[in-house]
């Protein structure tokens, strides 16, 4: 068991460097320096505290989204909703933190409370459709994405919008309700430790409750859960749920510890993110923090490669997504000869 | 042996990677235009013989001469170039191609870049006369019977000037007759100079068809002989080592009330298998009611609605008189109903999941301390198991789909015997799974039913069905057209008319 996940994460670590080996080194030898190239995007990151808190900063609502959709897909659910869960989770936290009539210490809780709630809205009528009528959470989910969009900015620019600011932003998030921040010259706030906590707490939940074995039993063989009488339609609309409450948690957590006002635009794509980081993760939630952390580091080391050399944004952008199609690739990193190749054993059947 | 061997395999050991030894020192011959039949226990490692025959996997020692010529056999396609054809358990037929096109697959002729269907076509009716196999070229392969399905795959495998065919438990899937049909048609292809090697189970149809028997027992040969010099017990003990065959006897008619009252069932549906017509049943506890029937007359039917799988058209299912209103499996399983699903791996159990969490899965809620599951109590509630079932295993925390067919079965059998059920639903309990562990299933579900259960046991083995139930019904068509208490006069030879419909008894 041990020795096979050893092999799987041997493997995957070989992809990245074959991967960065074979796209990073000739982008780099078109610079009159390509060795700083190389070693801006793989060291650069942890040259300074302030970069190694930005991997941390962008791994946070990664860690919340990753969970979430782990969590969902599990459960045999092919929900996309955490991108939506996610912005709208951020809108009603703030707009919570804005509203509630409540003493300093009890706003922040309250107001993510309110954005949880509010946020999962995205997963869980998808989940509900699915359970009831058995439309396609997928392609729900998908839509319902851009209806919190256009939902969210509509209250922002009706109800939260600030107008003496210049864009299309709310009024201030009250001080006494943001996150501390925990490491001086970095933005590392509390959240971080939420965030580490809660993919502890999915590990405990998927393997150690009667829930999440469930969950598991359902998205492992519907056909055996079903012979065994539990209630499938329940069981992935729970995962669903939880999986919603997440992400919009990650949205919140992410306005109260970053954020001056509630600014976002349009979809902020950690939802997306959290879905690499599950796929990478292979639904694990104790391998979502590193997981996350690895996206991050992956960031800032394109964002610092942008910055100090003349490499266009896309170039790193481009990157980044060959490492995360090669990573994710399970015809690489679940392939028998390969993972034998590293030292997995076989499991087959051996009639 | 007086004919020429064709095939010799010459002390082939295989050793998988993780230290399973499927086969040691594996030497005998197969004389060229005989039915040479491999009997063995699930694991005894013929499956994995016939692999190595067929290409799909390579020896770690040793090596196969076909007409004293060393063979390459290092892919299935250089084993069907030296005229070897597999007829898998689990056919490899594609459910929406038509039969012509499964029958070509890979071998289409072609004229330029496309493919030549009149050929192609004209080539499969040539063949399915060569062998006396009619089959219909355009027929979509899922309209088709299993049976059907089976001569396809047979045609299948004979498509490329094949010497040698393999069929690994071909009866399976069939029902008696399809089964007599089947050995008809191997006796001809004999006829007409093919070797064929038959792997199964079932003595009587190696007695039926073999000339010749070699018995493997844990990757060695226990024995190889002429089926002239051997008797069934023989062939038996080779297989089974010293451990007796069990003598059981059925439950006796029970007197109490029918638990399990059935009244005017229908159930419409596209396949066969699952419609039904005004179908009346009782079970009482502490008997077992057989249910005999060619494969396809409704079973699938019966077994979705008395599990809470689908609800019936019309009709209902009392349990102690009370009437069962929605499809509801998880309200049946509180009510005390278990069930041994047909397929084990689909519904039975999840194979990626552990032994331990497939043993307690459905029962998971009773380890609960507060939050939390007690890990340590269901693994040694599986340790019990496996002890109690003598399940061949790694260990408590083995994948499910580590394990043989047979194995397999003892762990979903313990876990769906464990929750003293009232009403046990047994559906081919024991198909492809090796005669030690059918034997043992046959023993749990007779004491159960001696401990007040009522069962309904679906079987294909006739011999099944009258060694353990109380009652047989045969359904034929959707209809229970017999009902017949058990006895010494109840033999497959009465059965037969009813299941294939030519008499009813109601």
């Amino acid at each position: 068991m041990i020795r096979n996940i050893a092999a799987e994460a041997m493997l995957t670590l070989v992809v990245i460097a074959v991967v960065v080996g074979a796209v990073l080194v000739p982008l780099a030898l078109t610079q009159p320096d390509p060795l700083g190239v190389v070693s801006t995007f793989l060291l650069g990151p942890f040259k300074s505290p302030r970069h190694i808190g930005n991997i941390v900063e962008l791994a946070t609502p990664a860690m919340f989204c990753g969970l979430g959709v782990a969590l969902i897909l599990r459960a045999g659910m092919f929900n996309l909703g955490a991108e939506g869960s996610f912005f709208l989770g951020g809108l009603a936290t703030v707009a919570a933190a804005l509203w509630l009539p409540l003493p300093g210490p009890m706003l922040a809780p309250a107001a993510l409370l309110v954005g949880a709630v509010v946020g999962s809205s995205v997963c869980v009528v998808p989940g509900v459709l699915r359970a009831r009528y058995g439309a396609s959470e997928l392609v729900s989910s998908l839509m319902l994405n851009f209806a919190a969009l256009f939902i969210g900015l509509y209250v922002l620019n009706v109800l939260l919008r600030d107008p003496t600011a210049g864009a299309m932003v709310s009024y201030k998030i009250p001080a006494e309700a943001k996150l501390p921040r925990l490491i001086e010259g970095t933005r590392i706030h509390l959240g971080t430790v939420m965030a580490v906590l809660a993919c502890g707490l999915g590990a405990l939940y998927l393997f150690r409750t009667a829930g999440g074995f469930e969950s598991r039993i359902v998205g492992a063989n519907p056909s055996f859960a079903a012979h065994l009488g539990l209630d499938a339609d329940r069981i992935g609309l729970r995962a669903q749920i939880i999986g919603g409450l997440l992400a919009a948690l990650g949205g919140g957590i992410e306005m109260l510890g970053l954020y001056q006002r509630f600014s976002w635009q349009a979809l902020p794509g950690n939802g997306w993110t959290g879905v690499t980081v599950a796929i990478l993760a292979r639904d694990h939630p104790g391998l979502i923090v590193p997981a996350a952390l690895f996206l991050g580091w992956l960031q800032v080391g394109g964002d610092l490669v942008a910055r100090n050399f003349d490499v266009p944004n896309e170039a790193v952008g481009l990157i980044q997504a060959l490492l995360l199609v090669a990573v994710t690739a399970a015809a690489l990193t679940r392939n028998p000869r390969l993972l034998k190749a590293f030292g997995a054993r076989r499991s087959g059947d051996a009639a | 042996m007086s004919d020429r061997p064709l095939i010799r395999f010459d002390s082939i050991s295989k050793t998988y990677p993780n230290g399973t030894v499927a086969l040691s020192d594996v030497g005998f011959s197969i004389g060229a235009g005989t039915i040479h039949a491999i009997c063995g226990e699930n694991g005894a490692g013929k499956s994995t013989l016939m692999k190595i025959l067929s290409g799909l996997e390579a020896p770690s020692a040793g090596s196969v001469a076909i007409d004293g010529v060393p063979a390459r056999l290092d892919s299935p396609r250089a084993a069907a170039v030296l005229g070897i054809g597999m007829v898998h358990q689990h056919f490899s037929l594609i459910g929406s191609l038509t039969v012509a096109e499964n029958i070509m697959l890979g071998q289409e002729p072609r004229r330029g870049p496309f493919i030549d269907r009149a050929k192609a076509r004209a080539r499969v009716l040539e063949l399915a006369s060569r062998y006396n196999l009619e089959v219909d070229p355009d027929a979509r392969l899922s309209a088709l019977s299993v049976a059907a399905q089976q001569k396809v795959e047979i045609l299948k495998a004979l498509s490329r000037e094949t010497r040698i065919l393999i069929l690994d438990e071909p009866t399976a899937v069939l029902s008696p007759p399809e089964s007599e049909e089947l050995f008809r048609r191997l006796i001809a292809l004999r006829g007409q100079g093919l070797t064929i090697l038959f792997i199964s189970h079932k003595l009587k149809e190696v007695r039926a068809l073999a000339q010749y028997v070699t018995t493997l027992r844990a990757g060695r040969v226990s024995g190889d002989a002429s089926m002239a010099e051997i008797t069934d017990d023989e062939i038996a003990r080779l297989v089974m080592g010293e451990a007796a065959t069990s003598d059981i006897a059925p439950p006796a008619p029970a007197e109490a009330a029918p638990l399990i009252v059935v009244r005017g069932l229908s159930l419409a549906g596209n396949d066969a298998n699952d419609r039904l017509e005004a179908i009346d049943l009782e079970i009482r506890p502490g008997e077992i009611l057989g249910v005999a029937g060619v494969d396809g007359s409704g079973q699938r039917g019966l077994v979705k609605v008395l599990t809470g799988a689908r609800r019936a058209d019309s009709g209902t299912v009392l349990w102690d008189g009370e009437a069962i209103g929605v499809a509801d499996t998880g309200a049946l399983r509180r009510r005390g109903m278990a069930h041994l699903p047909a397929d084990r791996f689909r519904e039975g159990g999840a194979r990626h999941m552990t032994l331990t969490e497939n043993a307690v899965a459905g029962m998971h809620r009773a380890f609960r301390l507060g939050p939390f599951l007690k890990m340590d109590a269901m693994a040694d509630r599986t340790r019990g198991i496996i002890e109690r079932f003598s399940v061949r295993c790694p260990g408590p925390f083995a994948p499910l789909g580590a394990l043989s067919g047979g194995n397999a079965q003892r762990i979903i059998a313990a876990r769906e015997f464990g929750t003293r059920p009232r009403f046990l639903v047994a559906d081919q309990p024991t198909r492809g799974i090796d005669v030690a562990a059918a034997n043992f299933i046959q023993d749990q579900i007779v004491a159960l039913a001696r401990s007040g259960c009522a069962v309904l046991l679906l079987s294909a083995d006739l011999d099944e069905l009258l060694r353990l139930s109380t009652r047989v019904a045969v359904l034929y068509a959707g209809r229970i057209v017999a009902s017949l208490p058990n006895g010494p006069e109840l033999t497959p030879a009465r059965l037969g008319p009813y299941m294939l419909g030519l008499e009813t008894a109601a």
